[in-house]
């Protein structure tokens, strides 16, 4: 049936758990946009030949095959807005640096800016994800240079309003050195209790590595 | 060397640094780092905490760390070893050692700049004079450059060779004499092991210079101390002393409690001090508020022992001691708390003059509670042994698992943890009695000669439970009280004890204890480090010294002919080094070369 492979889509994405990010579905998309094309063109004939035979019984399929072609569009829209969300909030996660695991989970083809914007998308299209990333980012740091003066502010820190510059953090898992701002550097080992500025741990909390002790 | 300005020398040349503090692994040590965190806390001063538990575990973590900071504290390990030897530091780490194992070891005093000992100078430390111990090398190189002058004619050169050659040898035997005497003095100095004061105590010391003291400081500075008294680290009189310094900064803390209008509220906490005051002097029972009385009496050493509650005879005379007491038997083996009220206003000195009538006439002893909330009320030994629970304790995987629970156990906010770790005394202390009972039906300890000797067996219930060292200590030494109560043999009850336990079943080691005689007066002072060093030297015993304190102090004794052991882990090979740091009274064998081992030792002691 038409519009199966579309479905698929948009079922994996919302299978997935909230905030992750499933790999880029290349070959599905592939496929959803060869059945589009094959519907249009199958589509496009019909059309010329009802107008010049006057078949009017065609009216009906030509209907049919647009509607699908409508739901196609619309899956493929909404998968691929899904998941322009889910990596703004990776940047809000993780900070400008992705890990590399989830930087293969994205599509880092040709560049496409209007991907965002445009409701149709033509059978070229390969969404660059890597690129909106990076433009995402370079448009949040802009905003947060703007803010605060000279300076700029950064708004990913803190998130909650904190109680206190630094805090007691124990560590969970065996993570290596990590560096403080005076370049200087801790080693994180498991067990071991630290006092550090709270705005360097925060990543390290939401990734689990470190534990916030509450005495 | 010694620091005198705990605050300028110490918490000012860190507060603007980055510290790396290495604990080690006693309730002691925990309670000094709480009041130690806490102010660091306070200042913002960023630092790392490492648990340790051994030298092995120091020297590791050491390794790992040094790149990366300048400034160490260690509490309650380091003292007593040359740790510039050990540790081999760079040129401009600092150590700052504030620990209660003494003899302090000479190097650490007399280093100007490296090791700085956060020890106050009147514990009476008797520390070797400087010119005793170490000599200008100097004076020896004058003479042979005199050997190279020439002399103008022989007779001369004759005369002034003879004078050289006398001078030398005057100075040979002068050098001689200073090496021996030498070694007599540091064998002095380093033969007994003991204990200074608390930790606890002396951060908590600093806090008040610092006028930064809180009530939950003083609180785990008491902790510390009761530590020290349960575990028979102190003496008597040392540890009233040291009551009588905190008592004064409880009074100092609770004045507010007279005044109605400024009373505090309900969930702050209130250290009471409980000796004096008619109506709550403390009993010598372990945990008896958290258990029912009955429970308490049988499994407090004290109790126990003077009882003699391993006997059919014991057991009569509990009886007829609660019959005297007044208490009828259902209530008293009901919980603590569920008691009548009746019974339990006047239960103290019911309790105290019976005690009397029995023999046992310390039954009342000076200690604190705290309060907080409406029915969170501990005293200070119910958390020392909660605490040493939760450290010691087998369920949780690593050592440095148990040192994280054990710290958390502290603070106020997570009670259920100390009440887990008083379940879990209960279990360790009620498993205590069972085993000594046990030992002392079966007729274990036995006499050796110059010591007592009792070995725990592989399949004893609950030996899994006195594998550490704390416990192991603890269980030793309220053996060797039960043994002297219930022995008619004068001469045995002046003996000391070594006591065996197994430690590992897979590496076949045991661990082993040496506790002194049992003696009212005691100085708490203790031989068997030497006698251990010197027994696993001259037996070629594979033997680990890896504990800090009660504990043997590594490194790894390595004597000829092991490198051919399988290397497994903790028995590192050090190529034929044979420099002992003063070694302690706890060590680790494999059990094969445990009966030479004894052997050593009773020839070494007789």
């Amino acid at each position: 049936m038409f519009c199966e492979k579309a479905m698929e889509l948009v079922r994996e994405l919302h299978r997935a758990a909230e905030g992750r990010l499933p790999a880029f579905n290349e070959d599905g998309l592939r496929q959803v946009l060869e059945e589009m094309k094959a519907l249009y063109e199958q589509n496009q004939s019909d059309v010329n030949e009802a107008k010049s035979s006057g078949r009017g019984d065609l009216i009906p399929t030509i209907k049919f095959r647009h509607c699908s072609l409508l739901r196609n569009q619309r899956c493929t829209v909404a998968y691929l807005y899904d998941r322009l969300l889910r990596i703004r909030a990776l940047r809000w996660e993780y900070g400008s640096v992705l890990p590399s695991a989830l930087r293969f989970h994205m599509s880092a083809e040709e560049y496409n800016s209007e991907c965002q914007d445009s409701a149709f998308l033509g059978p070229e299209s390969h969404s660059g994800k890597m690129d909106w990333f990076n433009r995402y980012k370079k448009s949040l740091a802009t905003y947060m240079r703007s803010l605060g003066g000279d300076e700029g502010l950064d708004i990913t820190q803190d998130m909650k309003p904190p109680k206190s510059l630094y805090i007691e953090v124990r560590c969970l898992k065996d993570y290596g050195e990590f560096e403080v701002e005076d370049g200087t550097s801790v080693l994180l080992k498991k067990n071991s209790q630290h006092f550090l500025p709270r705005w360097k741990c925060e990543q390290l909390i939401r990734q689990g590595i470190l534990e916030h002790v509450l005495s | 060397m010694f620091v005198s300005d705990f605050r300028k020398e110490f918490y000012e040349v860190v507060q603007s640094q980055r510290v790396l503090l290495f604990v080690a692994s006693d309730v002691d040590a925990l309670c000094a780092c709480k009041i130690l965190q806490a102010l660091f806390q306070c200042d913002h001063v960023q630092y790392t905490l490492v648990p340790v538990s051994g030298w092995q575990e120091l020297e590791t973590a050491f390794l790992e760390h040094k790149e990366q900071f300048r400034y160490f504290i260690l509490i309650n390990c380091g003292a007593n070893v040359d740790l510039l030897d050990i540790l081999q530091p760079d040129e401009e780490a600092v150590f700052f050692v504030c620990d209660t194992h003494r003899p302090v070891n000479v190097v650490n005093v007399y280093s100007d700049t490296q090791i700085r000992l956060l020890i106050k100078q009147d514990d009476d430390l008797e520390v070797p004079a400087y010119e005793d111990i170490f000599r200008d090398e100097e004076e020896d190189e004058e003479h042979s450059g005199n050997e190279g002058d020439e002399g103008s004619e022989p007779s001369e050169k004759r005369t002034r060779l003879e004078e050289e050659i006398a001078a030398q040898t005057l100075k040979r035997r002068q050098r001689r004499e200073w090496e021996a005497r030498r070694r007599d003095v540091l064998f002095d100095y380093e033969q007994y092991e003991y204990h200074g004061t608390s930790a606890a105590m002396v951060m908590f010391d600093l806090a008040w210079l610092m006028s930064k003291d809180l009530s939950d400081m003083l609180w785990w500075a008491i902790v510390g101390l009761t530590d020290q008294w349960v575990q028979d680290k102190i003496t008597q009189v040392k540890y009233v002393t040291d009551v009588g310094v905190l008592q004064r900064h409880v009074s100092r803390h609770s004045h507010r409690h007279e005044d109605e209008a400024h009373a505090l509220s309900v969930d702050c906490a209130r250290i009471s001090f409980e000796y004096d005051s008619l109506t709550r002097p403390s009993l010598r029972l372990a945990l008896y508020q958290h258990w029912s009385l009955h429970d308490s009496l049988c499994n407090t050493c004290y109790t126990a022992a003077r009882f003699k509650l391993w006997s059919l005879h014991g057991q009569k005379r509990l009886q007829e001691f609660l019959a005297d007491v007044g208490l009828p038997l259902k209530q008293v083996k009901q919980k603590f708390q569920s008691m009548d009220v009746s019974l339990k206003e006047n239960l103290r000195e019911m309790i105290e003059e019976s005690a009397n009538k029995f023999g046992m006439k310390d039954m009342r002893v000076q200690t604190f509670s705290v309060h907080f909330g409406f029915k969170h009320k501990f005293l200070a030994s119910d958390v020392v042994f909660a605490t040493m629970s939760l450290m010691e304790s087998p369920e949780h995987g690593s050592g440095t698992d148990s040192f994280t629970q054990a710290l958390d156990s502290l603070s106020r906010g997570n009670l259920d943890k100390l009440y887990h770790g008083l379940e879990l005394a209960k279990r360790q202390l009620r498993a205590t009695q069972q085993t000594i009972a046990s030992c002392l039906c079966t007729n274990l300890v036995v006499s050796q000669g110059p010591f007592l000797y009792c070995a725990l067996m592989e399949g004893t219930p609950d030996v899994a439970l006195f594998s550490k060292p704390a416990s192991l200590s603890l269980l030793s030494r309220h053996l060797l009280k039960s043994f002297v109560c219930s022995t008619k043999n004068r001469r045995c009850k002046l003996l000391p004890l070594v006591m065996a336990a197994p430690l590992s079943a897979e590496q076949g080691t045991v661990t082993m204890v040496g506790i002194p005689p049992e003696t009212d007066s005691s100085d708490r002072k203790n031989f068997f480090g030497r006698a251990f060093e010197k027994a696993a030297e001259g037996t070629n015993s594979r033997a680990l010294h890896n504990h800090f304190d009660l504990s043997d102090l590594r490194p790894e004794v390595v004597l000829a002919g092991w490198q051919d052991t399988p290397a497994s882990p903790g028995w590192g090979l050090q190529g034929g080094a044979a420099w002992l740091p003063h070694a302690q009274a706890v060590i680790e064998l494999k059990a094969e070369d445990r009966s030479k081992f004894l052997d050593a030792l009773v020839t070494l002691l007789s």
